[in-house]
């Protein structure tokens, strides 16, 4: 069994694009650290951003090839920390590079915090169609646990500025299961989400890795989070008040409106391919994986003399391709279709999983229909029990 | 070389109290290694010996001596195993020795273990040259240190030479003490040959070496020996010595000691304590004390991975070549499906061979709770023995069970005496003597049921006494007990791996606090899990670990596909590792929470 012939790694049923790339780009500032992200960020020098921004273009042009675009995604970091000009020089450079589709997504991060009306104006005619906004929470006492610079008050006043400069593709990142967050709370602020009626919204269980510093400051504090039965309900209650309003939750921890799926997002899931720019991005195309330099100002030295900035590479094996698959499929609702990941890797997905998916389904946790294997909403809560028997 | 100018003597000290050090400077001294062949505790070879501190595999070195009065001596230096499971290997030995340096660390003083193994050394009729060790470190108490050396061991302290061996201090006085002090060894080298074996070990390349000490006669090379309780004829390919190097000799003498190679093909053919003779001309009687060293402890081996079975077999019989003492047999449990009962020594003695397994094996093992061997009478009046609880007879064939008792030694300083009279209460003893010593020692002896003691006595113990208590024990009989089985159910299969033998009296608490134990060790399930303690039909205890609600990764985006897949491989390879009872999957570490439960 050989590595699939490129031909062979199809989209299935990828509506949205069919073989178009993604482009990240990624953005390491921000002008402040929160306590709960481990993300590849650092705070803002004005310097370094004016260098940085000058390597992204270097870095995306040199890497052009003419290939579809359909979507490109500022993240970060605090991507909101560009100036306009700046964004518009990174849309210019992926526009000289690539063929970017006339009904591209672009997509930009953005702090309720740095979303005054005229810049967000300025970012529409510059190119972002659609805001994905970070309001976390609507309680001013858990953003202040989370360390963020914003009330739940300015970032209503944000989302009233992105609709106000006529953007009509937002989405509001939230989290659920805060230190010292009760059940009630929780359904508080995700009523509170509704309300705005966002296109998009992500929802998510806050995970705190090893060493975040929240984890320390809660632990002192005596924030804990609720226990695990409490925690599940929550994650249940907010996704029952998103389908109440009309949302559909089509990823675990994502839901939209219909035709306001975040197209970007989708290729992580699908077996899509992406291409990163900027320091610490990674990028997967052709069955090859590969990250660039992660610290900022070793990433914009090597772009300036030329040097190559990818600090690992990797060819995937088949049965990582496999893995990925399932496992970043199965995030979401529409699960996988069987015969379609089998055939394209040249495996048969039932003899060598049946078993396991007939004990998942048995369980509440899985369905297995139409030919496609599915999470449940009760899966997607424990889908690491799931989803691990799969890579 | 006349047995005049030998001296055979070995080193009764407790862990850490600096033998290793003290043999190393001896090396130094003879010459007998240069300064860049010297490693650091050369007498301590394997590392595994090394790590825990502790010397498992007995050894011999022969020092070439000069002394003050300008004669010239062979000293033998008998490396005595430092462990109580190893008390049979420490006797024989002593018996190999006419002298005994009782090294004790100036700022610990006496332990149990070394007054355990100076009574041997005394019931072995050795000349024992006391030595305080440790005296240059600040802590020193070197007069308390004589004083209980008087008081507990019942020695003359005025003799007793001051040491540092980490500095060299008095180790040259210490050799000229056993010149002057330790008998030489007497025999007949007339007399039919009698060589005692107090040590043998399996060797890829020779076969086993076998180290012998002459006591009457000689052996020499080509000459065709008899191992007299393995009734086995050899002929003997060579005997030489250790200086510390092998070294081939033409003969070994009386009073020598050194190794002999004769084609024995493995370590349970050349046991420790038996007795060589010429087969042409042998021996009226043997040397007294040999004794079939009998496994104590039992516990269930068995592969992470079904499919390891036949190598772990393997690997079994690879130690055996080298343990006589290690016993095991296949066994089969409905849980762990096909492994091994194996028996040991001791704890001790268990740990080192899991340790083994998993190292220089490579092997992925669970290990079942540690129990001894029980003696079952039934109603039809059989008796034997039983080496697990899943052998023991339904409750209404049986007419009595009697188990293993030990006489524990305990040394603790005086304001620890409460809490371990508490501890050996509960453990079910029955007191034998309370001393009080010199310097606020205590000396507590008692007699205990082994298998409390197997369970987590001594770790309690130390945790009690802050590590100042030390414990020495030997097996001293059997007692009848009104002993049952407990069994552990999980979603209504009884568990077989995790029955254990306990106590009537104790079953209740011990059941219920095994049911809690179980309860975080195993992971929340698809389902709801009950977890159930029984006595026969009847359940004493039950617990349940809810299923599982929650277990997310909740961002998962092009830079994490990479890593939040290792987190699930993590997941699987945990899973794996997990063993599958009925539809419940129970981590390895469950099989052995039997021992670490706390019945109050």
């Amino acid at each position: 069994m050989g590595v699939p012939r490129n031909e062979r790694v199809r989209r299935d049923g990828d509506v949205e694009g069919d073989g178009a790339l993604g482009l990240y780009v990624h953005v390491p500032f921000c002008a402040a650290i929160c306590g709960y992200c481990n993300f590849n960020r650092g705070l803002l020098d004005e310097d370094l951003k004016r260098a940085y921004v000058t390597a992204l273009t270097r870095e995306i042009e040199r890497s052009g090839d003419g290939r579809r675009v359909d979507s490109i995604f500022f993240g970060g970091g605090t991507p909101s920390l560009l100036a306009v000009e700046e964004v518009a020089r990174v849309l210019d450079a992926c526009g000289r590079a690539f063929d970017v589709a006339p009904d591209v997504e672009t997509t930009l991060e953005m702090n309720p915090e740095s979303c005054s009306p005229s810049y967000v104006s300025a970012l529409l005619g510059a190119g972002i169609n659609r805001i994905s906004l970070g309001v976390q929470s609507f309680d001013d006492g858990e953003l202040a646990r989370l360390g963020r610079a914003h009330s739940a008050e300015q970032a209503r006043e944000a989302f009233a500025a992105i609709r106000g400069a006529g953007c009509g593709n937002v989405s509001l990142d939230m989290m659920l299961w805060l230190p010292a967050q009760s059940r009630a709370a929780c359904a508080a602020s995700v009523e509170a989400l509704v309300a705005l009626a966002p296109d998009h919204a992500s929802l998510y269980m806050l995970e705190l890795y090893p060493n975040a510093p929240l984890r320390e400051e809660a632990a002192r504090r005596g924030w804990s989070q609720a226990p695990d039965e409490d925690a599940a309900a929550m994650y249940l209650d907010a996704f029952a008040r998103t389908d109440a309003a009309g949302y559909e939750q089509y990823e675990i921890s994502n839901v939209a409106r219909p035709g306001r799926r975040s197209r970007h997002n989708l290729k992580y899931w699908r077996d899509g391919e992406w291409l990163g720019f900027g320091c610490g991005a990674h990028s997967t195309r052709g069955g090859v994986r590969w990250k660039n330099l992660s610290e900022t100002a070793r990433y914009v030295d090597a772009v300036e003399q030329g040097a190559r900035v990818a600090e690992t590479r990797r060819r995937l094996s088949v049965e990582e391709r496999l893995g990925d698959a399932l496992f970043t499929g199965l995030r979401l609702a529409e699960g996988i279709d069987v015969a379609v990941v089998g055939r394209r890797y040249g495996v048969d997905l039932e003899a060598r999983y049946g078993s396991d998916v007939g004990r998942f389904v048995d369980a509440g946790w899985m369905t297995d229909a139409g030919g496609r294997w599915r999470l449940t909403r009760a899966g997607m809560l424990i889908s690491n029990a799931v989803l691990s028997t799969f890579v | 070389m006349h047995h005049r100018q030998i001296r055979n003597f070995s080193i009764i000290a407790h862990i850490d109290h600096g033998k290793s050090t003290l043999a190393d400077r001896f090396l130094e001294i003879t010459g007998a290694l240069r300064p860049r062949e010297m490693e650091e505790q050369v007498l301590d070879s394997m590392d595994l010996e090394r790590e825990r501190g502790i010397t498992i595999k007995a050894h011999a070195v022969r020092l070439s001596y000069t002394a003050d009065d300008g004669e010239s001596y062979v000293l033998n230096l008998i490396d005595t195993p430092g462990h109580v499971d190893f008390s049979y290997e420490v006797t024989r030995s002593l018996a190999a020795c006419e002298g005994a340096l009782l090294l004790v660390d100036a700022s610990q003083g006496v332990e149990a273990q070394t007054v355990a193994n100076a009574y041997l050394a005394v019931d072995n009729d050795l000349e024992i040259v006391p030595v305080i060790n440790k005296v240059d470190l600040p802590g020193a108490q070197p007069d308390e240190t004589a004083v209980q050396i008087e008081d507990l061991i019942g020695l003359d302290p005025s003799h007793a030479l001051l040491a540092s061996a980490k500095e060299g201090i008095g180790a040259r006085e210490i050799l000229e003490a056993v010149v002057a002090r330790v008998p030489p060894p007497a025999g007949d080298p007339e007399a039919p040959l009698r060589a005692l074996i107090f040590d043998s070990w399996y060797d890829a390349y020779r076969g086993v070496i076998v180290l012998i000490r002459v006591v009457e006669g000689a052996v020499r090379s080509r000459m065709k020996v008899r191992l007299m309780a393995a009734a086995q004829d050899y002929e003997v390919e060579q005997v030489g010595v250790f200086a510390p190097k092998p070294s081939a000799v033409a003969q070994l003498g009386v009073g020598e000691v050194g190794f002999l190679i004769a084609n024995v093909k493995n370590v349970a053919e050349a046991r420790i304590g038996d007795t060589v003779t010429e087969a042409s001309r042998p021996a009226a009687r043997p040397l007294p004390g040999f004794q079939e060293t009998k496994p104590m402890v039992f516990a269930g081996l068995y592969p992470v991975e079904s499919h390891q079975y036949s190598d772990l077999r393997e690997a079994l019989e690879k130690l055996r070549l080298n343990d006589a003492a290690f016993f095991f047999e296949p066994e089969t449990s409905a849980a762990l499906g096909f492994g091994f009962r194996c028996g040991f020594l001791g704890l001790l003695h268990m740990e080192i061979v899991q340790e083994r397994l998993e190292r220089e094996f490579d092997m992925d093992l669970v290990t079942t709770a540690p129990g001894v061997l029980y003696r079952v009478t039934t109603i039809d009046g059989d008796v034997f023995d039983i080496d697990s609880p899943a052998k023991l007879p339904d409750a209404g064939r049986i007419a009595r069970v009697e188990e293993p008792v030990i006489t524990a030694m305990i040394l603790t300083p005086a304001d620890q005496v409460g809490g371990i009279l508490k501890l050996c209460q509960e453990k079910r003893g029955v007191q034998k003597a309370l001393e009080y010593h010199a310097a606020h020692r205590v000396l507590i002896s008692y007699e205990l049921p082994f298998n409390e003691v197997v369970l987590d006595f001594y770790d309690r113990l130390k945790t009690l006494s802050r590590g100042y208590a030390s414990l020495d024990y030997h097996v001293s009989g059997y007692w009848e007990s009104p002993l049952v089985k407990l069994d552990l159910l999980v979603n209504g299969d009884p568990v077989d791996a995790l029955s254990i033998i306990v106590h009537k009296e104790m079953a209740y608490a011990r059941g219920r606090a095994l049911v809690s134990k179980m309860r975080q060790l195993i992971p929340r399930q698809m389902f709801e899990v009950a977890i159930q303690a029984a006595v026969g039909t009847r359940i004493i205890a039950r617990e349940s670990v809810k299923a599982l609600r929650k277990n997310v990764t909740a961002k998962c985006y092009g830079g994490d596909i990479t890593r939040k897949r290792k987190l699930l491989e993590r997941q699987k390879e945990g899973k794996r590792r997990m063993k599958r009872v009925g539809s419940v999957e129970i981590p390895q570490e469950a099989f052995l929470a039997v021992l670490k439960v706390d019945d109050d």
